[in-house]
């Protein structure tokens, strides 16, 4: 107790009490890192004003022209109490409950811990064992939201000493909707089950607190933990790629808890020999933010690495027309809705020995190019949204409509509400090179 | 039974030792429960300009469309009689939402007994918020009587104790607080 930040021990490998996680084929621990510290990530920094004029005033100064988003993305709400994850995440923190319910049988409570999750509306959910690696440096970090406790001044092994276990659970975003990224039904599909996500999240911390034991939130990396518990395999995007979703997965922060649990283990389905190989998500990403190249050792890790600065730099200039990117996750062979040529796909590539996977991925990517398109382009309709209309062009809004237009947009039906949700999923790599040096 | 019948699903949580603890055991502070919080959440501001609309029947689809992809399982609209709206704000309409209920959450006040309402009040939430950012007025009434409302949106019929019951779901659904709107809607029913 009382270190502070300073004295943070990196990963040792040679630490006998905490031994370097296997995190599966994609993500190695291969030499000493510092803990990750959340002041310092885009965020954050963005919020002190570190990123540049532009970024600083889309985070703090936009709102949003879509009334979904004004409602469900963190940040360009016009009154925040119409969002719900300011409720939730800056609520104060309940007690733990001092009748604790003893448990006898950690597999059972294990169990039970992923049903109740899935009850309260969880898509994925798994057990890691806690590592001082996975815990963050310096404060604790919930995004639009606090958390605070007892134990803010524990290092990171008397953390995980005390809570060896991480709850990793999350919601997936809806696919449909996924496929018109790059505009506002994109967003909802990302968003929506975002704050879905935190509500989950809360409530389950909430009930091991009333089952009690302790819940400590703003604590673990999620993608960390990700990794370790087997929610997913860390791609070339920097996404954690879920055997059932893809990378249509939030990574929202877990639960550190010292519930006893039977932990999870790291999953081989395939991600590493994909990723080898696809690139497709390099080749789609607008702002070349993707590498091309080979995994990189970046604080002691072996993965591969994004540039988040050109792909954060992104967003204010399509705040316009649309809040998340989310190129990579869409085109990624392995988001896919959940079906059973889909299983059949990602059983094929987790059963095939290793040696034969380089093969079978050709197979699956050329599949995947024929029917998807190496570059993906879907017309989506929802609601009064449409992703299919050009800038600049006017169009009908009524969804469904099938009635003919003059040049001017004026169907032959009743209404006359013309002007048009603008979609933006035209402009790809093109209309971002005034800003973005590109080396390929 | 010695033969059970092969059709009938066994309950999943038949072998779950604390499943009944989730249900049943009310929470010891009840700022654990989520509920609680999202009902204790003050109302944000209405929009101040408001959306370009269509026709009644087509704003009508849309709210639909939103609420069921927030989450609700059944929705519908009804008109509101004078009584239950407030009088300093007319508001004409009322967007009822049910969902799915597996435990009736007036009998199970556990933390798991209450995720109906939980996800009730998640969608009443999203959605009201989202129709004061269109730029019109979406009050969560509490007091309003949400199943008489629901029976009048269509969505199922009263049984002598005043609680809803649905096609698709008989009895075990859980009526959500009505939002009363002055959206222009077209009701259901």
């Amino acid at each position: 107790m009382g270190d502070t930040v300073e004295t943070v021990k990196p990963v040792n490998e040679a630490d006998p009490e905490f031994p370097t996680p296997y995190l599966g084929r994609t993500v190695r621990i291969v030499g000493r890192g510092v803990n990750v510290d959340m002041n310092q990530s885009p965020h954050p920094k963005n919020q002190r004003g570190e990123l540049g004029k532009a970024l600083f005033n889309w985070y703090h100064n936009t709102v949003s022209r879509d009334p979904l988003t004004r409602v469900s993305a963190p940040n360009h709400f016009a009154d925040r109490r119409n969002f719900i994850a300011t409720v939730i995440n800056q609520a104060t923190q309940g007690k733990v409950n001092a009748k604790k319910v003893p448990v006898s049988d950690p597999a059972a409570m294990t169990r039970h811990i992923k049903a109740v999750a899935r009850y309260m509306g969880a898509d994925v959910v798994a057990i890691a064992r806690a590592h001082p690696a996975f815990m963050y440096a310096s404060t604790r970090y919930v995004q639009d939201g606090t958390a605070e406790d007892a134990y803010e001044d524990s290092t990171p092994e008397g953390l995980v000493r005390k809570f060896p276990f991480v709850i990793v659970a999350t919601t997936a975003w809806d696919y449909d909707k996924l496929q018109a990224h790059r505009h506002h039904i994109g967003d909802a599909a990302y968003h929506v089950s975002q704050i879905k996500g935190h509500m989950v999240l809360k409530a389950l911390e909430g009930y091991v607190k009333e089952l009690g034991y302790t819940a400590l939130r703003g604590v673990v990396t999620p993608q960390a933990a990700g990794v370790a518990s087997g929610v997913g395999e860390l791609g070339r995007n920097g996404l954690l790629i879920n055997k059932t979703f893809g990378a249509r997965i939030h990574m929202p922060d877990p639960i550190l808890t010292d519930l006893p649990l039977v932990p999870d283990e790291p999953v081989d389905n395939g991600v590493e020999d994909f990723c080898k190989i696809c690139r497709k998500c390099a080749i789609n990403c607008p702002t070349n933010s993707i590498t091309f190249g080979d995994k990189v050792v970046s604080n002691g890790v072996e993965k591969y690495k994004i540039n988040w600065l050109t792909c954060y730099k992104l967003r204010p200039y399509v705040h316009d027309h649309w809040g998340s990117c989310l190129t990579c996750a869409t085109v990624c062979p392995f988001t896919k809705p959940n079906v059973w040529w889909r299983s059949l796909a990602v059983w094929a590539l987790r059963t095939c020995p290793i040696p034969a996977r380089p093969l079978l991925v050709r197979a699956l990517k050329a599949v995947d190019d024929r029917f998807w398109g190496v570059v993906s382009q879907k017309r989506v309709r929802w609601l009064d949204y449409d992703s299919g209309i050009k800038p600049g062009e006017r169009a009908c809004t009524v969804a469904g409509c099938t009635a003919s237009h003059d040049e001017h947009g004026e169907a032959k039906h009743e209404s006359k509400q013309m002007i048009g949700d603008i979609g933006y999923y035209v402009p790809l790599k093109e209309n971002t090179n005034r800003f973005v040096k590109r080396d390929v | 039974m010695v033969l059970g019948r092969p059709w009938r699903r066994k309950n999943a949580h038949d072998d779950d030792p604390y499943w009944d603890f989730f249900i049943n055991t009310p929470p010891a502070d009840l700022v654990n429960s989520v509920p609680e919080l999202i009902r204790g959440a003050p109302e944000g501001n209405i929009f101040p300009t408001k959306k370009e609309l269509h026709t009644p029947e087509i704003t009508s689809s849309h709210v639909k469309g939103m609420a069921r992809y927030i989450g609700a399982d059944l929705v519908g609209i009804a008109t509101v009689s004078s009584k239950d709206a407030p009088a300093d704000a007319p508001c004409p309409f009322a967007v009822v939402c049910a969902v799915r209920a597996d435990y009736d959450p007036r009998t199970s006040p556990g933390v798991g007994g209450q995720v109906p309402v939980q996800n009730g009040l998640f969608v009443t939430f999203v959605l009201s918020a989202w129709i004061r950012e269109l730029g019109f007025r979406a009050t969560v009434a509490p007091a309003a009587h949400a199943e008489r409302l629901a029976a009048a949106a269509g969505l199922g019929a009263l049984d002598p104790g005043g609680r809803l019951v649905t096609r698709e779901f008989g009895p075990r659904v859980h009526v959500a607080d009505a939002i009363l709107t002055d959206l222009p809607l077209a009701p259901d029913g």
